[in-house]
């Protein structure tokens, strides 16, 4: 069994702060996130089933298998269609990762934290309207904690959002990325059987998104992929969501521009662009908070039809 | 760094480079790097260097982290602060006036 430690020594931010700022970013968020429901209502929700089944009067297709019987009844047992069955229910396990290391933190000259907690409230918040399954809250630096269980409960209270903002305070001294996905893609598998024991027949599709500013240590990006690999094995689709805010003074500061310099054999200094060596084969790249809900439909989106195709 | 193929998995630290010498501007998509976390002064001062920087040849630089001349590396100098490598490090170079003979002693 695999455990995340509620770390009982984490420092909290205040309840009072934290209720202010849940709410403050609901207000502020709140069209965004209704935008990002509506587009995710059209991806998320099956509108169309595959098979043709079943025994009616009329249908689609004729069930020739009934056919024989139909005449053999003298034409009484007369129920020899088919037609497109209810789409089977997909059911949804979504857990938001949030990085709690300090390079997020406003004492870095970083509004990535910042960012990254809007960004939580307004994918909660949308989620919770879609009320399309369970939604948990991961975070992580040098550790990795559950901030929000994977659970039914959703965030239409401020209290529910306001204890979670708490247990963001971006003073981790480290982004380890490798223990991140090991830890998801392990409560997805556990989370997987406590599902698949309590509902049955239900379509489960499990998705994490990555909420950081991107600042992964490089040596770790080659292990990162055998770890990406296995995600994408157990049907667990991992988006990378990067912070890079694009505010004033900010401009040279993208982790589009970051590049990363390393010494040769003959002590030549190399340079290279950071993202070229980036593992995460979905991703995206935030500047603006308004961007967002577009950049994420669209990715799922495109990654549903890949699935589908 | 006794191997010198051992660099790809060292640990990095970003910097911002400024400066206020009007001759040694780095364009701003420049100024932000992730360097080795051993690095010191003749490191930075190499990378500033090269072709893809300053494209200065050999010019030797002195580097400022909060207002005192680095004397360490990087990560000496994080671990001596309290600092993690998750620190954003501002590096203002200047130009070395220290006499290479005493280059030595950094
Ligand atoms: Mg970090």
């Amino acid at each position: 069994a695999t455990h995340i430690a509620e770390q009982e020594e984490r420092q909290l931010r205040d309840y009072d702060e934290a209720l202010e700022l849940w709410s403050t970013f609901q207000t502020k968020t709140q069209p965004l996130s209704q935008s990002l429901s509506s587009q995710l209502r059209l991806i998320l929700t099956p509108t169309q089933s595959t098979k043709l089944s079943g025994s009616f009067r009329t249908g689609k297709r004729l069930n020739i298998k009934k056919i024989i019987p139909y005449i053999a009844s003298s034409y009484k047992r007369d129920k020899i269609w088919m037609r497109r069955a209810i789409p089977s229910k997909r059911a949804y396990q979504i857990l938001l990762c949030v990085d709690d290391s300090s390079s997020m933190d406003d004492n870095n000259r970083s509004s990535s934290g910042r960012l990254a907690l809007e960004s939580l409230v307004m994918v909660a918040r949308a989620l919770t309207v879609l009320e399309t399954g369970q939604i948990g809250v991961l975070g992580f630096g040098t550790d990795v904690f559950v901030a929000h269980a994977l659970t039914n409960t959703s965030f239409s209270s401020h209290d529910t959002g306001a204890r979670v903002l708490q247990k963001f305070t971006f003073k981790q001294e480290g982004t380890d990325m490798i223990r991140l996905l090991r830890k998801t893609i392990d409560h997805f598998r556990d989370a997987r059987l406590t599902q698949a024991s309590s509902s049955g027949g239900e379509d489960l599709w499990q998705l994490a998104l990555i909420l950081s500013d991107g600042l992964v240590q490089s040596r770790d990006h080659a292990r990162l992929r055998p770890l990406l690999r296995e995600a994408m094995e157990q049907r667990v689709m991992v988006v990378f969501i990067v912070m890079d805010d694009a505010k004033e003074n900010k401009k040279g500061h993208s982790v589009l521009e970051l590049k990363e310099a390393r010494f040769g054999p003959d002590g030549t200094p190399v340079i290279h662009r950071y993202l070229d060596s980036f593992p995460f084969p979905y991703y995206l790249i935030v500047h603006h908070l308004e961007d967002l809900p577009g950049a994420l439909a669209g990715l799922l989106r495109q990654w549903f039809a890949e699935v589908n195709s | 760094m006794d191997e010198p193929m051992a660099d790809a998995h060292s640990a990095q630290v970003k910097v911002t480079f400024t400066t206020t010498e009007a001759d040694f501007q780095l364009p701003e998509s420049k100024r932000q790097l992730l360097v080795p976390a051993d690095i010191k002064r003749y490191g930075l001062s190499r990378i500033l260097n090269s072709d893809l920087m300053l494209d200065t040849g050999s010019i030797p630089f002195d580097f400022l982290v909060n207002g005192s001349f680095l004397r360490s590396s990087l990560e000496d100098y994080l671990n001596d602060n309290g600092l993690s490598l998750e620190s954003n490090l501002t590096l203002q170079y200047v130009r070395s006036l220290i006499p290479p003979t005493f280059e030595a002693s950094f």
